[in-house]
């Protein structure tokens, strides 16, 4: 017989006898088959609901003017950014909008982090500035700033402004501070500045004077009160700095040296000239170690000063040496 | 491989082996990589009487095959004989519609729907409904009659069919190992494809399968089958004649049956016998030649007398030019061809399969699976073909335009 012969039946067929048989009847190598098979179906059918959900993907991408919508472009305005800043930071919210000036209306994925960073940065207050995106509609901004350890009067243009100078050297205005606390920091004489972009740095390290205001502001807060200027005009050659006080009293610390030793001398010499009573303009020198010379220069007492920098005051002609603290 | 290709799985279950071959069809060529044998069991006359112990020898053997090929089946072309399957045949005519008396689509349809429209007894269910040549005015038309003009159209069929449960039974076999039954066919027309050429068919051949508990036959008439048959009868009834008629068991009778058993009488030698071991160990014995050759002899002339019964008028000599054909695993019963020849009056020869079949599967107990791949593939190709005939793509843009 050739095939072409024989027709579909049309009365009841082999073929409408049911094929599928219960789990029972089956052998253990059908049963394999059947879950091999049943797992193939299920890769197949996980396949198509894949493809279909990557076309509907596409396909929802496609309808929104053919950008891909993301979570963060379902995103509305931002809302106003949060300042994030260290325990003894100045710096608030006002001047952080201020500084990052975001136009209204801007969503979070537009925001250009590199550039508003660089913004912040701009502020020489500034040390460090992270940015953070918080879905959908936060910015948040953590900052570092600068803390001051002198003030500095600089001419510039014919004009003079005083600034803040930081223990790293930038020099910058400042903002946020508290006019009282500003007050009570020295003021450096004979810093050389050195431009830095758009503002200053000092041209030498400053390590010694900060470790100098810092140690005298946490160890001898009675003296430091009284520190009026700072000069560093011998810093370089002879490693010295020179403290000027309120009271006439002129002090030349040993920058090389650890200061806390040189406060704890420099308390005792003062304290022993107001028990003698010794009144007068006075130079102490704390840059010989052990030995302190000093020199009192007999005149009525010295003025109050105003809080503006000024020269150091010239040494006195006296010379007294101190060899010990017993024979004082 | 391609994304087309599939490999068929055929499996005859049979009364005495199991046969499992795979083809790896491209949809243009057909190759076998596997073949799986297991002895049968659970199986009766070709009917499973025994579900779990024919499931396991079945799939066992289709593991096998599995296993040799390196690949799954995707489909089973199942082979099905046994003593419930029948036959009938039913003409229908019509005359031709058009005024021309050309011949369209429409009165072919009507023809053969109406010659296969003949309903079954209850429980019953069509293998197969094989059309006979077509005749247009009396006249035979091998093959379409569509644009042929003529005044009456007609068309019979030769429908099998079976009883239902145990066509389920057979299925259920291969749905057990979670396989799809894609192609059912009659174990006579595999077998006969398989040995028969398209010029014996033509010619007109009857093709004798006879295997280990039926036989099938199938008579080919002016290129088609035009009668198919099952007797229940077999190379079992062949050694059980023997055990009862020499007191043996069944796996000596069935020794002496392969070594001396003949389709017909050569012994002049009443005295001469023949040792059923050959070994001489204790237990082996004599036993007289002429005997076992009487035995079978009469079984196979017995056998095939029954056959040419129930062909009946259907056979005759002249229309049987090419004669008989023989094959399934008794058909190497030494000198089965001769008595064929002598029973149906006709030239008989054993079939052989096709030169182009591998050597290790041209053994006569394969040629109806080998024969079932090849019809099953042939019909699912003229299947996919018919209808991207009828409703192409072409077709179908031009019935668009003209509808609009």
């Amino acid at each position: 017989m050739s095939p072409d012969n024989t027709n579909v039946p049309s009365t009841r067929s082999w073929r409408d006898i049911s094929q599928p048989v219960k789990s029972r009847a089956m052998s253990r190598g059908g049963r394999v088959r059947l879950v091999l098979a049943a797992a193939r179906s299920l890769a197949f059918g996980l396949l198509v609901a894949g493809v279909a959900w990557g076309c509907w993907t596409v396909f929802e991408a496609l309808q929104h003017d053919g950008q891909p919508k993301s979570a963060a472009a379902k995103t509305g305005p931002l809302k106003t950014p949060e300042l994030v800043r260290s325990h003894d930071g100045v710096l608030d919210n006002a001047w952080l909008v201020r500084t990052l000036r975001l136009p209204a209306g801007i969503s979070l994925i537009e925001l250009d982090l590199a550039n508003l960073r660089e913004r912040l940065l701009a502020d020489r207050q500034v040390l460090t500035a992270g940015l953070t995106r918080h879905f959908p509609d936060r910015l948040t901004v953590q900052i570092t700033e600068r803390m001051p350890i002198a003030r500095v009067r600089v001419k510039e243009s014919g004009e003079e402004r005083d600034f803040l100078v930081a223990g790293d050297g930038v020099v910058y205005l400042g903002s946020g501070y508290d006019v009282g606390i500003l007050r009570t920091l020295p003021w450096l004489d004979g810093l050389r500045l050195a431009r830095d972009g758009t503002g200053f740095r000092a041209s030498v390290d400053l390590d010694p004077v900060a470790r100098l205001l810092v140690a005298a502001q946490y160890s001898a807060p009675h003296l430091y009160r009284t520190w009026q200027t700072v000069s560093l005009a011998r810093l370089v050659l002879d490693r010295e700095l020179e403290v000027t006080n309120g009271q006439g009293v002129t002090v030349v610390f040993n920058a090389k040296g650890e200061f806390f030793p040189q406060l704890a001398r420099l308390d005792f010499v003062l304290e022993r000239r107001d028990r003698l009573q010794m009144a007068g303009t006075m130079r102490i020198d704390l840059s010989l170690g052990r030995e302190v010379p000093f020199t009192i220069e007999p005149s009525p007492a010295v003025e109050a000063k105003s809080v503006a920098a000024r020269a150091p005051t010239p040494p006195a002609t006296l010379t007294f040496q101190l060899r010990t603290k017993r024979e004082l | 491989m391609n994304s087309k290709t599939c490999f068929i799985g055929a499996v005859e279950i049979g009364t005495s082996k199991i046969t499992v071959l795979i083809g790896e069809y491209t949809g243009r060529e057909l190759a076998i990589i596997g073949r799986g044998e297991c002895s049968s069991r659970g199986v009766f006359k070709g009917m499973v009487a025994d579900y779990k112990a024919a499931s396991d020898a079945t799939h066992s053997a289709v593991e096998q095959a599995e296993r040799e090929a390196g690949e799954r089946i995707d489909y089973v072309f199942l082979s099905q004989t046994g003593s419930h399957l029948e036959g009938f045949y039913n003409e229908a005519a019509v005359n031709v519609k058009a005024s021309d008396n050309m011949i369209d689509q429409g009165d072919v349809r009507t023809v053969c729907e109406l010659a296969k429209a003949k309903e079954l007894p209850v429980g019953r269910a069509v293998v197969h409904n094989i059309r006979r040549p077509f005749r247009v005015d009396g006249r035979l038309v091998p093959g379409n009659p569509e644009n042929l003009v003529g005044q009456r159209l007609d068309v019979g069929y030769w429908t099998v069919h079976g009883q239902e449960q145990r066509l389920a039974d057979n299925i259920h076999v291969i749905r057990g190992f979670n396989l799809e039954v894609r192609e059912l066919v009659l174990a006579s027309l595999a077998s006969g494809h398989m040995v028969t050429s398209p010029e014996e068919r033509q010619h007109g051949v009857l093709a004798i399968d006879i295997g280990g508990g039926t036989t099938d036959f199938v008579l080919y008439r002016d290129g088609a089958p035009h009668t198919t048959g099952v007797v229940p009868v077999g190379g079992s009834h062949l050694t059980n004649d023997l055990s009862i008629g020499l007191r043996l068991t069944e796996g000596q009778a069935e020794k002496l049956k392969l070594r001396f058993g003949r389709a017909g009488i050569i012994t002049k030698d009443k005295a001469q016998k023949v040792w059923l071991d050959g070994n001489f160990a204790i237990g082996d014995r004599q036993f007289p030649q002429l005997a076992i050759e009487q035995i079978t002899s009469a079984r196979i002339w017995e056998l095939l007398e029954v056959v040419k019964k129930k062909l009946g008028s259907s056979f005759s000599p002249q229309t049987c030019a090419s004669g008989v054909v023989l094959t399934g695993g008794t058909a190497k019963l030494a000198g089965i061809a001769e008595t064929a020849a002598k029973v149906f009056g006709v030239p008989a020869h054993l079939g052989e399969a096709p030169t182009w079949i591998s050597e290790n599967l041209r053994d006569p107990s394969y040629h109806t699976a080998l024969g079932l791949l090849y019809y099953g593939v042939n019909a699912k190709a003229e299947k996919t073909k018919s209808p991207r005939r009828r409703g192409g793509l072409l077709e179908s843009v031009t019935r668009l335009f003209a509808q609009s």
